[in-house]
Formats: C-alpha cells, sequence, structure tokens
C-alpha cells in the first residue's frame, strides 16, 4: 500500500533519485565487468585464432 | 606478534589476486546488509515515523538527504586516507580504491544536493541558494568530478592517480569547511540536529531509528560499490597478466 503524504511530488521524487542513484551504483560495476571480460577474450581469441 | 600479523596481512592485501578474491567474496554481504538496513529504514521512515508538526511528510526526505550527505563526506576522508597510503607506501591496489571512491562519493553528493533541493522547494519557497553549507557541498561535488577527470586524463594509470590522490589531500580542507559552515556564518540552512559527541541532538529520539538504519546501509552501500569499482579496475589494469587470463580461463 502506498502512504498517501502532503508533498507527494518532492518525497517520492526524491526517493525516486536515490533508488535510481544507488540501482546504476550496483548495476554499472557489472555491466563493466562484463565488458572487460569480454574484451580480454576477444583479445585472447585474436591472438590464438580459437574463438570456442 | 600481533603487530607483524596485521603488517604481513595489510601486506598480502597489496596482490592484486588476494584483494580481487577478498572483494568477490565481501561485496555480496554488503550489498546483502545494505538491503536489509535499507528495507527497515525506509519501512520506518515511510510508515511507522508519524509527520512533522511543522514540515509535515516533507521532513521524511531528510531520511536519505541527511544519510547521503554523511557519507558524501566520510567517503571523502576515506579517500583521504586511503591517498596518504597510495601515497607514502605506493600500494597500487589502494591507489585503485582511492580512485573508485570518488563517483560513489559524487554519487552520494549529487543525492544530497537533489534531495536537499527538493525538500527546500516547499520548506523554504526556493530550489538553491548561494549560502555556505549548499555551496561547499557543490563545491564538493566539483572536487569529486576533478579527481575523476584528473585520473581519467593521464595514459599511465598510476601516474594519474597519484596525481589525483594529491588532488584528494588538497581538497580535504572543504571537508570542516562543510561541517562548521552552519557555525561560522549565518546561512539558511538549520544548524547541527543530530549530535554525536557534544551536547544534545534536537530531533525527537522517536524519529531517530530510520536515520540510523539508512545511515549504516548507506556505509554498506559505500563499501559494496567501493569494492566492486576497484575489482573492475584491477581487472582493467592486469587484463593482460597471468592471473586476470587463469581467472577468466576458469569461468570461460
Amino acid at each position: 500500500m502506498i502512504p498517501d503524504f502532503e508533498y507527494a511530488f518532492y518525497l517520492w521524487t526524491s526517493y525516486g533519485i536515490f533508488a535510481a542513484v544507488i540501482a546504476w551504483q550496483f548495476v554499472q560495476p557489472r555491466l563493466r565487468k562484463r565488458r572487460i571480460e569480454a574484451e580480454v577474450r576477444e583479445e585472447r581469441a585474436l591472438q590464438t585464432g580459437s574463438y570456442e | 606478534m600481533i603487530w607483524k600479523t596485521i603488517k604481513v596481512n595489510f601486506h598480502r592485501l597489496g596482490s592484486p589476486p588476494t584483494f580481487y578474491r577478498l572483494a568477490q567474496v565481501l561485496a555480496p554481504w554488503l550489498w546483502a546488509g545494505f538491503a536489509v538496513c535499507a528495507a527497515i529504514g525506509l519501512y520506518q521512515a515511510l510508515y511507522v515515523v508519524p509527520p512533522d508538526y511543522q514540515q509535515s511528510d516533507s521532513f521524511r526526505i531528510l531520511y536519505i538527504h541527511v544519510p547521503a550527505a554523511w557519507q558524501a563526506m566520510a567517503g571523502y576522508v576515506v579517500m583521504a586516507i586511503l591517498a596518504v597510503i597510495a601515497l607514502v607506501w605506493r600500494i597500487r591496489t589502494v591507489e585503485i580504491m582511492a580512485m573508485a571512491g570518488a563517483p560513489i562519493g559524487a554519487a552520494f553528493t549529487f543525492i544530497c544536493l537533489a534531495t536537499g533541493s527538493l525538500w527546500g522547494r516547499p520548506m523554504w519557497g526556493t530550489w538553491w541558494a548561494w549560502d555556505a553549507r549548499l555551496t561547499s557541498m557543490l563545491v564538493l561535488l566539483f572536487i569529486y568530478l576533478g579527481i575523476m577527470g584528473l585520473y581519467a586524463a593521464f595514459e599511465d594509470r598510476r601516474k594519474g592517480a597519484r596525481v589525483a590522490c594529491i588532488l584528494i589531500l588538497v581538497g580535504i580542507v572543504n571537508i570542516p569547511i562543510i561541517h562548521f559552515s552552519v557555525e561560522w556564518w549565518t546561512t539558511l540552512h538549520q544548524g547541527a540536529t543530530i549530535r554525536l559527541f557534544s551536547g544534545e541532538s534536537t530531533m525527537h529520539e522517536s524519529m531517530m531509528p530510520p536515520l540510523i538504519w539508512m545511515t549504516i546501509a548507506v556505509k554498506l552501500m559505500f563499501g559494496a560499490a567501493l569494492l566492486d569499482r576497484s575489482r573492475n579496475d584491477l581487472l582493467d589494469q592486469d587484463r593482460r597478466k597471468g592471473w586476470v587470463q587463469a581467472r577468466l580461463g576458469e569461468s570461460a
């Protein structure tokens, strides 16, 4: 149940910003790790000629 | 004997594979701790605590604004300590950790400024005022961005980290300015409400628990994000080294 607050726009926007920034702090390092790992595998495949 | 063990373990953390493994184990626990503390804190902030008699429900914004502000400053102090260690002992993992703290600190400073502005509009009647507390907090955001920019500007990451560490130490002067700004100058921003060491807090004790939970939550989150980002930087810098190749070989 969503509580009915006075100044709801300001309150929920604040909590929304907080949630979005924290979520980005969680997601961004995971996306970067996947990208780095993919690049390392790509480099290795180019050197060895094996894409398995 | 104990001192020697601490010293050996401290230096062992300087080994990238050891640090990577430790961060890999610790980070999920810190994220889990954050999730639990934040869930309790947010529940209490939104459902349990009654509205303030003057500010009504708008005061609930402070349950994210205040912990974010504290963490923005505490994060900077952590980075300064890491910068000193990095400059004195030249430990690469510590340099990486000092640099990894900047985007997280910037994120908390942004949360603090944005939520403060959203609270200020209905309470002060303005989104922004050039008062000492707000301006010094904005300067902190610029310092964080400056550290990130300076680090990224160098092709040699170690040289970039060392220069950025010096900037961190120069920028530490802003932390006491932020803290004491409400005492040194006449500001629109209120004075200290919660006093840990001297005097009595002016916040009623029934309103304190969510603040404590959220403060613990953001501290755990800072630790978790710091380890996540440090691991990535290590992986990126050591991508051609044997331990990374072996690790990726295992996970392939």
